[in-house]
């Protein structure tokens, strides 16, 4: 189950979601060797988050060292590992989302409070990993917890909007539609349950960054949405909108 | 056949004509006298037409081009002297501007009448009848426009029939930056207010992108402070922000010039009466 795309038109050109796809695909392509080794290894250690490396909690969970705890940059992990990825399908399906869901967030406060609200989602995501797992001393690298900020906040302002899904079935292709409140609460509940389940001793998805960054997202948005404009976005919110000069239709609002 | 008919003749109106064209708009009423003289000196001639019967004046007409329109026209100062009347001069007068509009592609023209009564009659009432019989077509009124008890009703007419719009235009684009920057007295009314409006390229980080409630409510203050009376504003059909704060602070829609701006964009007109509040 994937999604291709959502009915969801976009009132303003979405330059902070084309610039952050373009740093990220850079960043894959130049700092990561677009995956091949020994770039991907040494960059995932340079730019890579490790709990450990910050907190020197003790390693309760006994993760593999994979970097050595001198490796990284500290703190300032948390930004460079946003635009860091494990892998190609890591990469394009974190950008897929950011594509398919971006652009109406950033329709919602304009660009750059966009890129504001994106890297706090991202630092809210990636301190959400470290605090459940201080000791950890894997990396931890995607634009996932971002993106998840990215979803958090589309949850809100727009629930109601179709989210097409492609279904693959062994060899039959089909797509359907769904609100995006289905979509993207069936994904909270997959990281949740994937958060509560999994150990985190030997790394994988950084499921508390998932939800981290959708909580940080969701909450955020109320901050950060621009009122003005929504006022024309058709499906903003839970009720139909109604275009905002039908308020006229009232009689009492005529002369 | 009609003689004083036959011997007039429409051409341009020279700065020469003033003084008698004025003559004619002043003995019909004063307010509209003084608006005229300042508007034809201010705004030039261009466009304005005289009936003539030899080297009198018996009349005049003409037509203003709106400005950021599509070929949409206001007719203007359309006045006859009193003798002249009831004699087809009127609509020839109409007849002849509209061809020469319709040359040059113009889309739409409306007019402006008063409902201003002198002894019970309404002295505007021949004028307006003309104007419907021409093809025009009233499209709103706004009460108490000129004066208490004293109305305004624009009337539209389409060069072509079939330019007339079926779909509003919906513009979704970035909302524009409104901001109020003035208020003045309309020109012809008595206490009659309108705030004036710009758009601003930007906004800034933090910055409203439109007036809000509390904006309005100062222009309404100060307008009371003036001993103003009521407020008029008119804005293009596709700004969405405008209409909570208007309706917050007890703006009333009082219709729409439809396809003011070009086809599909109107102007959407407000009122807000003061005295009751």
């Amino acid at each position: 189950m994937f999604p291709i795309k959502d009915d969801n038109p976009q009132v303003a050109t979405p330059y902070a979601v084309y610039a952050l796809l373009a740093l990220n695909a850079v960043a894959w392509l130049l700092l990561q060797g677009a995956g091949s080794s020994p770039a991907l290894g040494v960059s995932i250690c340079q730019y890579g988050f490790i709990p450990a490396n910050v907190t020197h909690a003790s390693n309760a969970l006994n993760t593999p060292e994979v970097c050595g705890l001198t490796a990284g940059p500290g703190w300032l992990a948390v930004l460079s590992s946003m635009f860091m990825h494990g892998s190609w399908m890591h990469v394009i399906g974190n950008l897929w989302f950011l594509w398919i869901f971006g652009d109406n967030v950033e329709d919602a406060m304009g660009s750059l409070r966009f890129v504001i609200f994106y890297l706090l989602c991202g630092v809210v995501a990636a301190l959400a990993q470290m605090f459940s797992n201080p000791g950890s001393t894997i990396p931890m690298v995607g634009a996932s917890g971002a993106i998840g900020g990215v979803m958090g906040a589309y949850i809100v302002l727009y629930p109601r909007v179709k989210v097409h899904l492609l279904f693959i079935l062994v060899f039959i292709f089909t797509t359907f539609r769904v609100p995006a409140i289905a979509m993207l609460g069936y994904w909270i509940v997959i990281q949740v349950v994937g958060g509560m389940t999994s150990t985190g001793a030997t790394g994988g998805t950084a499921f508390w960054a998932h939800i981290g960054g959708f909580l940080a997202g969701a909450i955020l948005i109320w901050l950060f949405k621009d009122e003005e404009l929504l006022e024309n976005h058709p499906f903003r919110g839970w009720r139909q909108a109604r275009n905002p000069i039908d308020i006229w239709d009232d009689p009492d609002n005529k002369a | 056949m009609n003689q004083l008919a036959d011997r007039c003749v429409l051409r341009s109106m020279y700065k020469s004509d003033l003084h008698s064209v004025l003559e004619i708009i002043y003995q019909h009423d004063d307010d509209d006298g003084e608006a005229a003289e300042e508007e034809l000196n201010d705004l030039g001639l261009e466009g304005h037409h005289v009936i003539v019967d030899g080297d009198t004046v018996l009349g005049a007409t003409g037509y203003r081009p709106v400005e950021g329109c599509d070929q949409t026209y206001y007719l203007s100062w359309t006045y006859l002297t009193e003798s002249a009347r009831g004699q087809g001069l009127g609509k020839r007068m109409l007849r002849e501007a509209m061809d020469e509009l319709a040359n040059q592609g113009a889309r739409k023209i409306f007019v402006k009448v008063s409902d201003y009564q002198e002894d019970g009659v309404n002295i505007y009432g021949s004028a307006l009848a003309m104007y419907k019989s021409f093809g025009f077509k009233e499209e709103l009124i706004s009460q108490d426009f000129y004066d208490e008890g004293e109305s305004q009703t624009i009337l539209g007419y389409y060069f072509d029939a079939g330019s007339e719009s079926d779909d509003d235009l919906q513009v979704q684009e970035e909302k524009p930056v409104i901001r109020f920057n003035g208020l003045f007295e309309i020109a012809e009314t008595e206490g009659a207010y309108s705030f004036a409006w710009t758009v601003e390229k930007t906004k800034g980080f933090l910055n409203k992108r439109n007036f809000d409630a509390q904006d309005v409510q100062v222009g309404l203050d100060a307008v009371r402070d003036e001993g103003g009376r009521k407020v008029f504003l008119t804005f293009p059909s596709n700004l969405v922000l405008i209409h909570r704060p208007l309706q917050a602070t007890g703006f009333k829609y009082v219709g729409r010039l439809k396809d003011y701006y070009e086809a599909g964009l109107h102007e959407l007109h407000f009122s807000h009466d003061l005295s009751s509040w």
